[in-house]
């Protein structure tokens, strides 16, 4: 379970500060497929690197399976990501010297794994994305939705109990979109939490649950079938009430 | 992270960008094989020098006039004196120093020797029958000047190889009446070829008894007293009873007195730290190229800024970070510096090909400094670039910023 707390972020631009994020806080269930929408600026972004210990908040408290993250040292979260967290990028953020499977591999370097079973973990997960004919190809002969794919490989080669993917369909056409989607989808099935950032309705309604940010706090959360279009998720929330909704959301 | 992991990566990545790697390796190159480089000439110079001082063989104290010549080795022209050292002060040294085997005159002039109508501008050497043994000459035919009375001159003359070849080319010269000045001189003998020995091409030269060539030059002082020692006499002591008797008869100190030994040390060190200083200044070059890996280091860092932040994601931390591209730093300086010293004995070798006189060897000492250096260079122009990559923000570095 996944529970963070009157979560804030702030950057300091000069002499003023700029809140990313202003209070937020929510549940994730352990097997939850929940997705984080809203326009840009609405801090899904700033949410999703804080809920993978890339970035510590400003204040409040962010408990990974009873265990408060917030405040551990670089070193622990580096510790956190390798073993409990998996990335998905928009951009795919392939090494692109590695071929397909060095990358895959490359978690595991940090981990210390040896070369052998680095190599068969590697491949088994390239398979389960349906990429064995592509284990040497570097990202450059390999086109958009197989990155993606390769990048997902990655992302649960360690085995981590949380997923989180940014805009992972973003950059790709809405068929290699699709399969990636079946792919995640998969993945869940599997009893994995994954939590997706995104603006396309498409994404959103495959999730259980639909969270809805705007300027840095939660609005409301939906059902994922209920999703249609973005702008109906704000249609019946005008601006000055979304310091309300920030308040009702605290459990 | 293992060590082999650490090796592949930054390898892969030095090997990404081959030609910005070569060029910042090139800098080590440079600096490694001007240490290299240097170093041997300077340890080809001091033995250069030992040796030639051991072709010397016996201990050998030099006389010369005037006080605080420091030039050590070769007799040679110096004007000025208070007081001539003559030939009469060669023989009193000799009677009255047990110690001392012989004492040889030794007089440098330059004039015109000339056969028929051949003639050629050589340095006159003025020795005694002596010279011979102590600058180890062999005659190719004839024999030496004759042993005599060092106050006794004579009109017979030992040719240098090339003298002998320019005047009379094939011919034979024994017997023969050369002119030099307005002297007859009759060829007793012809040196074997042998060279430069300290200083002077003795092919070029001629010999003759140290009176005559006094006379000749019409000099009133002798360039130099050279005393050979009994094996195992005391140089120190020596001079001390030298300066003793020179004194009593010049009444001052006008004159110089210093041992072979003491030349030879004197040079030596001087030598050594000649090599010394430019290896330290070669040494130099290292830092500069090390300014460069460091440069390469920070483009590269903030060129991978995405991947480093990749890194962060996949759970790498700070340290590996800092141990990927401190590595980098470091193949990329030890690489120069192997290569350096490849490089650099290769030259080394070379220049003993052509220059075979001088035996250049690199010292031991200066690879073991130059490799500790560059790998040093690595290490110390590393830590900067490698500790900002493992300092970036992952959020912001994802981002490419």
């Amino acid at each position: 379970m996944i529970r963070v707390e009157d979560l804030w972020r702030t950057y300091q631009m000069g002499d003023h500060a700029l809140h990313a994020l202003r209070g937020v806080s929510e549940t994730i269930e352990d097997g939850e497929y929940v997705a984080i929408m809203g326009p840009s600026g609405s801090g899904k972004s700033t949410l999703l690197n804080l809920l993978g210990c890339l970035d510590s908040p400003s204040r409040g408290r962010y408990f990974l399976a009873e265990e408060d993250v917030a405040g551990l040292a670089d070193d622990e979260l580096a510790e956190t990501r390798l073993r409990r967290i998996g990335f998905i990028f928009q951009s795919f953020h392939l090494v692109p010297r590695l071929s397909a499977v060095q990358n895959v591999e490359m978690p595991m370097i940090f981990a210390g794994t040896t070369p052998a079973e680095r190599r068969e973990r590697a491949e088994a997960s390239l398979a389960s994305v349906g990429l064995s004919d592509r284990i040497h190809h570097r990202p450059n002969e390999l086109s958009g939705g197989q990155k993606q794919r390769v990048a997902i490989a990655r992302a649960i080669v360690m085995n981590p109990g949380l997923l989180l993917a940014d805009e992972p369909t973003g950059n790709l056409d809405s068929r290699s979109g699709a399969q990636v989607l079946d792919l995640l989808a998969e993945l869940h099935g599997g009893g994995r939490t994954l939590v997706v950032v995104t603006h396309d309705p498409a994404v959103a309604r495959r999730a259980d649950r639909v969270v809805v940010m705007r300027d840095g706090v939660i609005l409301k959360r939906v059902a994922g079938d209920q999703v249609t279009d973005l702008g109906s998720l704000f249609e019946d929330l005008p601006p000055e009430e979304s310091e309300l909704a920030a308040g009702e959301a605290s459990p | 992270m293992s060590p082999r992991d650490l090796f592949g990566f930054a390898g892969d990545a030095l090997l990404q960008n081959r030609r910005r790697s070569a060029l910042s390796l090139l800098g080590v190159v440079i600096g490694v094989v001007a240490v290299v480089t240097l170093t041997a000439i300077g340890e080809g110079a001091l033995r250069y020098v030992t040796t030639q001082f051991a072709s010397l063989g016996s201990s050998l104290v030099n006389v010369s006039p005037g006080k605080n010549e420091t030039s050590g080795g070769m007799p040679h022209g110096i004007g000025g004196v208070p007081n001539d050292l003559t030939i009469q002060d060669a023989i009193v040294l000799e009677r009255r120093i047990p110690s001392v085997r012989t004492a040889m005159p030794v007089s440098i002039s330059t004039d015109t020797i000339s056969y028929r109508e051949r003639g050629r501008s050589v340095p006159i050497v003025g020795a005694t029958a002596d010279f011979q043994r102590i600058q180890k000459l062999d005659l190719a035919m004839g024999e030496f000047l004759p042993e005599s009375e060092l106050d006794r001159g004579g009109s017979v003359v030992v040719l240098g190889h090339t003298v002998a070849k320019e005047l009379f080319d094939e011919k034979n010269p024994l017997g023969s009446k050369v002119r030099i000045g307005s002297w007859r001189m009759r060829v007793i003998g012809v040196l074997q070829e042998k060279g430069h020995q300290l200083g002077m091409d003795i092919d070029e030269t001629v010999i003759i008894p140290t009176a005559s060539g006094m006379r000749m030059a019409n000099k009133s002082s002798l360039n130099r007293i050279m005393l050979e020692l009994l094996p195992r006499a005391d140089p120190d002591e020596t001079i001390a009873r030298v300066k003793e008797l020179l004194i009593e008869r010049h009444d001052e100190e006008d004159f110089t007195c210093i041992s072979q030994d003491a030349v030879l040390e004197s040079l030596s060190s001087i030598l050594g730290i000649l090599t010394m200083v430019v290896a330290g200044i070669a040494s130099v070059s290292l830092a500069v190229a090390g300014i460069g890996i460091m440069n390469v280091m920070l483009v590269s860092v903030f060129e991978r800024t995405d991947e480093v932040g990749l890194l962060k994601a996949v759970g790498a931390n700070q340290r590996q970070i800092l141990q990927i591209f401190l590595l980098e730093a470091i193949l990329l300086s030890s690489a120069g510096g192997a290569l350096g010293l490849i490089a650099g004995t290769i030259l080394v070798y070379l220049g003993n090909l052509f220059y075979p006189a001088v035996d250049m060897v690199t010292p031991l000492w200066a690879v073991g400094a130059v490799t500790a250096l560059s790998l040093g260079t690595g290490v110390v122009f590393g830590v900067l670039p490698a500790w900002r990559a493992s300092r970036l923000d992952p959020v912001a570095a994802l981002q490419g910023h």
